[in-house]
């Protein structure tokens, strides 16, 4: 085994609060916890208003809203009590009434919950039951193997980065990437399947509106195991604060498979800057090294773990022989 | 009569010819960004059997022969370091970390035989290659490597100057665990690259990479090759995550299973 990469160790760290962390044979002793409330966690979700785009372009017209983005409310411990912690392992807040914790993500319908059908609701609680002591590989949380995090637990996942460039916005996250190609071509082939969906996209004022199919359904919200199907489609509306420091990421999927009616998540993000403190979480940076640089610069993105077992050998799932024979 | 009429039609044919060539010309043209550097976006894959056996090699049940694209053909390796790589290429059916979809690495990633997208800035390119969807960046903004080696990245770390039209990539810091090709050269913790991409025309890249390793290689040894641009009908990147595929059968939830 190599030296823990630091952001094997930051997998590792946010594993610790719960029992995966009984998988992470190689946890270091030090593990530093994932910030939680203060000036990290915030219960306040803000309202942004989709309209016109005032602040800086790039040369092709785009809002320029590159540079370092993270969320503010919590990880994908749990989706629709975000502060409340994953399945078996309340958080020290879980207690406190309801109102003092951050909203539910689902904004619409107005409940917090996501409209399952019966049987879509049952598959997602055996899932958030089991999840505590996998007794099965299908109750890894994929995230825990290194799977990307998927359209929408990527935005709930370590901070990330967007990048630019005529025709396209490119996200690149801790756990997979995305490229978003901002025209009107056709989606891939609807038999292709993918962990992050096959993106187009278009500026609308302030907002990056992305329609996303050809999802796998695969990567799962998080750890009590919310879900979409293979049919899911989302529109994405991402949603710029005047002054680029804030925005709202706004999905609404549709999967009547498994959903009684289309609803909406909310996930609040913001904007990091050299301003900002690197950690090991939101903001995993290090100065760029040139003569009276200020700027910041990330690392390479690579998931140890997708180079060798991890919570999957737990159960048996062999990943150290040859996946592949092309 | 006939005479003036022959030399009009031959300077109305020198017209065309010059305003054809000029124009030919003028679509050879490579990319350039603002700044009036070389613009290598878009999306490149190598036709070269490199991947397949940097070296000379005959036809054999799994790979097909390629002329090589080593400079003087052979891998300088030192006399101690032959013996790893006869092993490695002795279990290559089971051993390649590209069978276990591991990151491959630089320069293997750049001639393995999948598609890379190119978005490049005034500051940095990024490469995003379909296989195992790696994401590689490569900065152009004058900074030097991190003050903090020794972290033995997958990728190492790239920095890019110009010179005139060509990019220089100096790449540093690498982890032992990569290989080159499928043929098991190999390269330790000490590997230094430093690769040099320019355009031959504005759908080729000619592509060279030097490898430096004082633990494996006697002497720095250079490899050649072409990239092509992918120009097929509205092309794009697949995500290939690969070494998801041991574990997508129990997503997402199923009944009963």
């Amino acid at each position: 085994m190599m030296a823990p990469h630091p952001l094997t160790a930051a997998l590792l760290l946010a594993a610790t609060a719960s029992p995966l962390a009984a998988l992470a044979q190689s946890a270091p002793e030090s593990v530093m916890q994932p910030p939680a409330g203060g000036t990290h966690w915030s219960k306040e979700v803000p309202v942004i208003a989709s309209g016109a785009w005032n602040g800086p372009r790039l040369a092709d017209g785009q809002p320029d809203v590159q540079g370092f983005w993270s969320n503010t409310i919590s990880n994908h411990s749990n989706f629709t009590d975000p502060q409340a912690g994953p399945p078996g392992e309340p958080s020290d807040e879980a207690s406190l009434p309801r109102e003092q914790r951050a909203p539910s993500r689902v904004s619409d319908p107005a409940d917090g919950q996501i409209p399952y059908r019966p049987e879509a609701r049952a598959l997602q609680e055996k899932f958030a039951r089991n999840f505590a002591n996998p007794t099965a590989p299908e109750y890894i949380e994929p995230l825990a193997r290194c799977a990307p995090a998927g359209v929408p637990k990527s935005f709930m996942w370590h901070g990330y980065e967007i990048r630019q460039y005529p025709g396209y916005v490119v996200l690149l996250f801790d756990s997979g990437s995305r490229i978003i190609r901002l025209d009107d071509s056709p989606h891939m082939p609807k038999r292709v399947k993918l962990w992050n969906g096959d993106s187009r996209a278009r500026w609308e004022g302030n907002t990056l509106v992305v329609n996303v199919t050809n999802n796998n359904g695969k990567a799962l919200f998080g750890r009590y195991g919310d879900f979409m199907s293979e049919n899911a489609r989302v529109e994405e509306r991402y949603v710029f604060e005047e002054g680029g420091k804030r925005f709202n990421y706004v999905a609404t999927f549709t999967d009547p498979t498994i959903y009684t009616r289309p609803w909406t998540a909310t996930i609040p993000a913001r904007r990091y800057t050299e301003a900002d403190e690197p950690d090991g979480w939101h903001y995993d940076v290090h100065r760029v090294n040139a003569p009276g640089e200020t700027r910041h610069e990330h690392g390479e993105r690579i998931c140890v773990e997708n180079n060798g077992p991890f919570g999957g050998g737990a159960v048996g799932v062999p990943l150290d022989g040859p996946i592949i024979s092309r | 009569m006939a005479r003036q009429g022959l030399l009009a039609i031959m300077a109305a044919a020198a017209v065309a010819l010059s305003s054809a060539s000029v124009q030919a010309q003028e679509a050879r043209q490579i990319p350039r960004l603002a700044t009036g550097h070389p613009d290598f976006s878009g999306i490149w894959q190598t036709l070269s059997e490199a991947d397949y056996d940097l070296e000379p090699h005959a036809g054999r049940r799994d790979a097909p022969p390629g002329p090589g694209v080593v400079q003087g053909g052979a891998i300088p390796y030192l006399p101690e370091a032959i013996a790893q790589r006869d092993q490695n290429r002795e279990a290559r059916a089971k051993e390649d970390p590209r069978l276990k979809c591991w990151v491959l690495g630089v320069p293997r990633g750049v001639y393995y035989p999948a598609p890379f997208q190119v978005f490049q800035r005034e500051n940095d390119l990024t490469l995003v290659h379909q296989f195992g969807h790696q994401v590689r960046t490569i900065a152009t903004n004058g900074s030097d490597h991190p003050e903090e080696a020794g972290q033995e990245l997958w990728l190492g770390d790239s920095r890019g100057s110009w010179e005139g039209d060509t990019l220089v990539v100096d790449v540093v810091d690498f982890n032992p665990e990569t290989w080159l090709d499928r043929a098991g050269n190999f390269h330790s913790e000490q590997l230094h690259v430093v690769e040099r991409w320019r355009f031959v025309d504005p759908d080729t890249i000619a592509y060279s990479a030097t490898q430096e390793d004082p633990k494996v290689y006697s002497r720095p040894w250079t490899i050649d090759l072409l990239l092509h641009r992918r120009r097929d009908a509205n092309f794009q990147l697949i995500e290939d995550y690969c070494y998801t595929l041991e574990y997508e059968q129990y997503y997402p939830h199923k009944d009963g299973q």
